[in-house]
């Protein structure tokens, strides 16, 4: 773990956009509620096209953070800029960021159509706009309806719509996959990395890593209100997650035969293995030829969690 | 400015809240026009002070009124619809500032609808109880302006109020407080110093005849005071506190 502590430190490199400005750039940000620090000391910056995951446990400071960002809540200390400036600052703000806090903010005796349409408005939007929303988000036929009779999936819908009304060029995201079905979390995947893909940036956050493992480049791990970890996604992988998963009853000779044959191998559990830098095959056939039982072998996505975990439980 | 008065006005229209005000608003008021012309003694229905007071907007009306604005920006904290506004408008007196415009005009429609239907009915009931009505037509327009102007300023007052408290349930707590019983006792207790609170002042402003009353222009002015006195606190509570 100490490899990945030492990256952490100033990792993500902040690049520049063309006009000399930053996406997103958060500086020694704090805020303090009472007694409790909920936001301590805070430093990153997000990539220009890039979609970066913001992972914590609940009460990390993750949403404390994002609206400190949007101007919501005020900073005890530090400073969170915008494209460069205190998101207060920027002029007509809707329509360069979008952002989707709770799924929660709508009047139930309100028709989706009017939710979109009172915020169209206040942008300087015209209403045309709120109908290409609905349909990007596949409401129209919803539309007339108040909110207090949609789904969750559908209040998800409803508040990227918003989020989407002034075409932003960066969207900000607070655990926009909560009470998703299975089908709505693939489509917010797919809606997101298209999103990147025309340049544009995104942070999502969520306390569940894998729920962003397939869609984010890069990852910033917040717990108890401090940066813990801010890694590209390709590198957590390989260095704390990519590996052979292996539950054998003889886990620990199977881990002797691994490092003989020169593999990076870590004994998770009496009966687990995890293996770096192998493939399934390698570790099944090696394992044959031993003679020694496997009764699991796959590539591990669930030690990304584990780091997750590590790293988060760490200073509980 | 213009962008947040639209926004104000979809938000206005869009729910039923505004509709169910202004029945309650009428409801109330005709309530009290039924009742003041229908309890009291030939005598006493043919004063002009029983005339004004059952025209005039009254104590219902009022509280109807202010709740025109206490829910244009309570409602927003409550169901949070206060974070995308304030995502898309983060100059916040901007929403404050639209709210108070569209509170003002809602409120005056308000009472020039519901004073309209008081006069209506309580000409007809001096006509079935066959008493005169003793107002001059200075005066039926003094208290029928007048009313109007209440509901309008009392609809601004919400805001500035609506904007202090934030919690939906505790403003109208507080305003039920105070409307039936705060001023009440200070108007009984001490009628100098009542005068010069809101309500009061918005009585004057309906031309009700009373002597510990301040002039119709005088109460005026005390009530916009009022107006712009909470205004300005909500104001700098909404810049100041985080919203969460």
């Amino acid at each position: 773990m100490s490899v990945i502590h030492a990256r952490a430190s100033g990792l993500v490199p902040s690049r520049v956009s063309a006009t000399g400005e930053q996406v997103i750039a958060v500086e020694h940000l704090s805020k303090r509620f009472g007694g409790v620090l909920a936001v301590d000391d805070l430093t990153f910056r997000l990539k220009r096209g890039t979609v970066t995951g913001f992972l914590g446990p609940n009460g990390a400071g993750k949403t404390t953070t994002l609206r400190m960002l949007l101007g919501l809540t005020r900073p005890t200390g530090g400073a969170a800029l915008v494209f460069g400036m205190p998101y207060q600052e920027i002029p007509n703000p809707a329509c360069r960021v979008g952002a989707v806090l709770e799924a929660t903010d709508f009047h139930p005796g309100r028709s989706g159509r009017d939710h979109l349409l009172m915020l169209a408005y206040a942008a300087d939007l015209p209403a045309r706009r709120v109908e290409e929303v609905l349909s990007l988000v596949e409401l129209q036929g919803s539309a007339r309806r108040r909110v207090g009779g949609y789904s969750l999936g559908m209040r998800q819908r409803l508040g990227l719509a918003t989020a989407l009304l002034g075409d932003p060029e960066l969207l900000i995201l607070d655990e926009p996959a909560n009470g998703l079905d299975p089908e709505g979390v693939h489509w917010l995947r797919e809606f997101v990395r298209g999103f990147a893909a025309e340049g544009k940036t995104v942070l999502v956050s969520s306390h569940v890593l894998a729920e962003v493992a397939q869609t984010v480049d890069d990852v910033l791990i917040i717990n108890r209100g401090k940066l813990v970890l801010a890694s590209d996604l390709h590198d957590l992988i390989a260095r704390a997650g990519g590996g052979v998963h292996v539950v054998a009853p003889e886990a620990a000779r199977l881990h002797e035969l691994m490092l003989e044959q020169g593999y990076d191998t870590r004994i998770l559990d009496t009966h687990e293995l995890l293996v770096r830098g192998v493939t399934t095959a390698e570790v099944g056939e090696l394992a044959g030829g031993a003679g020694v039982n496997l009764h699991e072998l796959s590539t591990s996505t669930s030690s990304l969690e584990d780091v997750f975990l590590e790293l988060t439980a760490k200073e509980a | 400015m213009v962008a947040q008065l639209r926004s104000e006005f979809v938000k206005l229209r869009s729910t039923r809240t505004n509709l169910g005000l202004l029945a309650g608003m009428i409801g109330l008021v005709l309530f009290i026009v039924l009742v003041m012309g229908f309890a009291v003694d030939q005598t006493e229905l043919a004063t002009r002070e029983h005339q004004t007071a059952m025209f005039s907007l009254g104590l219902a009306g009022g509280f109807i009124a202010a709740l025109i604005g206490v829910m244009s920006i309570c409602s927003e904290f409550r169901h949070g619809t206060i974070r995308p506004t304030f995502v898309f408008t983060p100059k916040r007196g901007r929403v404050l500032t639209a709210k108070v415009v569209t509170s003002l005009a809602l409120g005056t429609f308000f009472g020039l609808i519901t004073e309209a239907l008081a006069f209506g009915t309580g000409a007809a009931v001096l006509a079935i109880r066959g008493a005169e009505l003793g107002l001059s037509t200075e005066k039926v327009l003094l208290t029928a302006l007048g009313s109007t102007a209440v509901a309008a300023l009392m609809a601004a007052l919400g805001v500035g109020f609506g904007a202090l408290v934030r919690n939906q349930v505790l403003a109208v707590i507080g305003l039920i407080v105070w409307f039936m019983v705060v001023e009440n006792t200070i108007m009984s207790l001490a009628p100098d110093v009542g005068r010069f609170f809101p309500l009061a002042a918005g009585d004057a402003m309906t031309g009700i005849d009373a002597e510990e009353l301040l002039s119709a222009s005088a109460g005026a002015l005390v009530l916009i005071g009022y107006v712009a006195a909470f205004f300005a606190a909500g104001t700098l509570m909404t810049l100041r506190k985080d919203v969460r």
